[in-house]
């Protein structure tokens, strides 16, 4: 059986750049690979989907509702916004983050209690500032040249 | 080699190894990364147009001089290089020649969603479907032989999904066989279309088709897979895929060459099976292909005409179809969310324009680029918006239909070179009022940042020669030009006030780079001082994704803000200042 990946988010969090890494690794571990995403006017601040479908042998590019496995999620209301791919099976991990949409005012208790409600296991992290902190160790390795090491190794 | 690559890099890697020496283009998504990943070979010249009817015709002169050559854009660019399509399909090609269409089903970032199909038997040029990034590869390969051997230019038609989904394939990046480059082809009775010429080429086209018929029916690109079911389906492109995964016992027809048909091969598959139907996404070319040939099959009956196609919506077709049976399929409910739209980036020089026309209340005719979202809430400031090209000369229409009211056509820098210039000659020389702002943010910016003729450097990074917009606006005979600076937000306010008001066709050119490309900018973020903030809402309607709103007050984002100080220019209480200020 096929198993599949949903990373969403928005425009600008690097989905494609997460679901590309992942895409490598499961190519490495052997499997049949398929990732489909949409270029174009998401890129601007816009909600951001890449599904990636793998197993022995895959036909479609893209899984069907209520059957992923994973979930990445870079926002909570993306998230949200792609619970209908999702089963009580799922597992499902959110940045602790919300992205205010131009327009529109959010409610966040609401929308936590919104992915509260929902029966799959889920963990809720603060990436962000996760990515903060590695941020600057990855400046740091690229001001002191240790950066070059790891550019040497193409990977894409 | 095993790699994960997508369908438009495998076009690539296909032209490449079929010995194409030539590419042209036009940036458009989805097609946009086919020469973004061509230009990584050396082998291959490659280039942006102005146009993808230019585009068009440098790579069809290309194959003349003897190389193989291909001209890549998506679908509605094959609308802008239909008079060359047409020429060419009459004239035929010296190398082969290949023209690659990338159709955009579900509009994910289109103004429309033809099928190229319908091109290919309105040109009649035999066109080929891959339905994934392996089979993009191959076929893009077997185009350029098909192309020589029947003398016709070929279409290869991706769709976004086929673009843009990556998936492994097993190639090597060796050039097949030992392809030769041939001789500059001179042959005035053939290339010259004067109706003599022409009237002989017809005929020549008509045998081709009878030859390329015969072709399809034989091709393996059009290839039959047995099931152990009793039921068939003919179908294409990514329709396949979905199709192949919900019902992998059914039988196939899997169309490669669409255009001709193989209708014997379709009339063969339909005698022997209890029903058949058709999966196809956008129109039912295949249907009306089998129902014109007296082979009566439904497809529209069951999937939808509109909108891209996916597993569940395959899925519900089949249901109806009596294919599959409906079964009780449970997903979670999405709560009703506000959407979240693309917007102008923070820092975007086309905001400071829009806030300034919807404060004037001016009618503005829009064209095509990253200023088309200006049209959304809270700016709403693009009245039209129809295809590349269009705002000056629909600004031209409306100014002289209608006198009473005040209009400005807005335009980017790529898309007036598209296709802007002319119509702003026509205004000129007619006379007509009104004021054409031309957004030069140096750059083509939706797609990407392909460079353009007045970026100063081209695809591979290299310096070039670069047109001056204020020269050539000025060399047509246009008096009122001017050049702004957008982030001087008082100073622009002032000229396209002043211009609005003037009963006279002006350009202003607003020179402000786009904050992405070809370098991010960012400068030091702006804060709000909320004992100041009045609760205006002021900064909020410049639509900006780094200002957000809670407790009544305004605030900025940090990590987004890039500085550029529209939201402090229109603040009525100076509550927006710089980060840095010490306050």
């Amino acid at each position: 059986m096929n198993k599949s990946i949903i990373f969403c988010g928005v425009g600008g969090d690097g989905i494609i750049t997460a679901s590309n890494i992942c895409a490598n690794a499961l190519l490495r571990a052997n499997f049949d690979v398929k990732k489909s995403e949409v270029h174009g006017m998401s890129q601007r601040g816009g909600s951001v989907n890449a599904f990636l479908v793998y197993g022995k042998k895959v036909y479609s590019l893209l899984p069907s509702k209520g059957n992923v496995s994973y979930m990445f999620a870079s926002e909570k209301l993306e998230a949200l916004r792609n619970v209908d791919y999702l089963s009580e099976t799922s597992i499902v991990l959110i940045n602790d983050r919300v992205v205010p949409i131009v327009g529109a005012s959010i409610d966040e208790h609401e929308i936590d209690n919104h992915l509260k409600s929902f029966p799959f296991e889920k963990k809720i992290i603060n990436f962000s500032e996760v990515a903060k902190l590695h941020n600057i160790i990855v400046k740091f390795c690229y001001f002191t040249k240790v950066y070059n090491l790891f550019l040497k190794r193409k990977t894409f | 080699m095993r790699k994960i690559i997508s369908g438009n890099e495998a076009l690539a890697i296909g032209a490449y190894r079929a010995s194409a020496s030539f590419a042209s283009g036009y940036p458009g998504t989805p097609s946009s990364e086919i020469l973004e990943y061509a230009k990584t070979f050396e082998d291959i010249q490659v280039q942006w147009a102005s146009n993808e009817k230019s585009a068009f015709e440098q790579a069809l002169g290309a194959s003349i001089a003897g190389r193989r050559s291909f001209v890549t854009m998506k679908h509605v660019g094959l609308n802008v290089a239909a008079d060359s399509l047409m020429g060419s399909s009459y004239t035929g090609v010296n190398a082969g020649f290949v023209v690659v269409v990338a159709d955009d089903p579900g509009m994910h970032s289109s103004q429309n969603e033809q099928d190229t199909r319908l091109f290919a038997k309105f040109a009649q040029v035999p066109i080929l479907e891959p339905s994934d990034a392996k089979e993009a590869m191959g076929f893009m390969q077997y185009a350029f032989a098909l192309s020589e051997e029947y003398d016709t230019p070929v279409i290869v038609r991706s769709t976004t999904r086929v673009s843009h989904t990556q998936e492994v394939v097993y190639f090597d990046m060796h050039k097949l066989g030992g392809y030769e480059n041939k001789l500059l082809a001179k042959n005035i009775s053939k290339y010259v279309l004067v109706p003599k010429n022409a009237i002989a080429r017809h005929k020549k086209l008509l045998e081709r088709n009878a030859k390329l018929q015969k072709l399809s029916n034989e091709t393996p690109l059009n290839r039959l897979e047995q099931g152990s079911l009793n039921i068939g389906i003919i179908t294409s492109g990514v329709s396949y895929l979905y199709a192949k995964e919900l019902l992998p016992n059914a039988n196939y027809l899997k169309i490669g060459l669409s255009w001709p048909f193989p209708t014997e091969v379709a009339r063969e598959f339909v005698k022997s099976l209890d029903k058949v139907i058709v999966i196809e996404e956008l129109e039912p070319y295949i249907e009306e292909q089998l129902k014109a040939s007296g082979i009566y099959v439904e497809g529209k009956k069951f999937f939808p005409q509109d909108g891209e196609f996916n597993l569940d919506i395959v899925e519900e077709g089949l249901i109806k179809a009596s294919f599959l049976e409906k079964n009780q399929k449970k997903y979670f409910e999405v709560p009703d969310l506000p959407a979240r739209p693309p917007v102008l980036c923070p820092g975007c020089p086309h905001r400071p324009i829009f806030d300034i026309l919807h404060s004037l209340r001016v009618y503005v005719t829009g064209d095509i680029g990253c200023y088309t979202l200006a049209a959304a809430a809270p700016l709403s400031s693009i009245h039209t918006t129809v295809c590349m090209g269009a705002s000056i000369s629909m600004g031209y229409g409306i100014a002289k239909a209608s006198l009473n009211h005040k209009i400005v056509s807005v335009i980017g820098d790529s898309t007036f070179l598209h296709t802007g210039l002319q119509p702003l000659i026509d205004a000129y020389v007619n006379n007509v009022a009104y004021t054409v702002i031309i957004l030069d943010n140096s750059i083509t910016a939706m797609t990407g940042g392909q460079p353009d003729a007045v970026s100063g450097f081209n695809i591979k990074n290299e310096p070039t020669p670069k047109v001056d917009l204020e020269n050539l606006v000025r060399s047509i005979g246009i008096k009122r030009v001017f050049k702004v600076d957008q982030y001087d937000y008082k100073a622009t306010k002032e000229i396209i006030e002043q211009e609005v008001n003037t009963k006279e066709l002006s350009v202003i050119i607003a020179t402000r780079p786009c904050v992405l490309a070809p370098k991010k900018i960012k400068d030091t973020p702006y804060i709000v001082i909320a004992d100041k903030c009045i609760d205006c809402k002021r900064c909020l309607r410049v639509g900006c994704p780094a200002i957000g709103y809670k407790d009544n007050k305004a605030y900025i984002i940090e990590d987004s803000c890039t500085g550029c100080a529209l939201c402090a220019n229109v603040c009525p209480t100076s509550a927006i200042v710089k980060g840095d200020t010490n306050e």
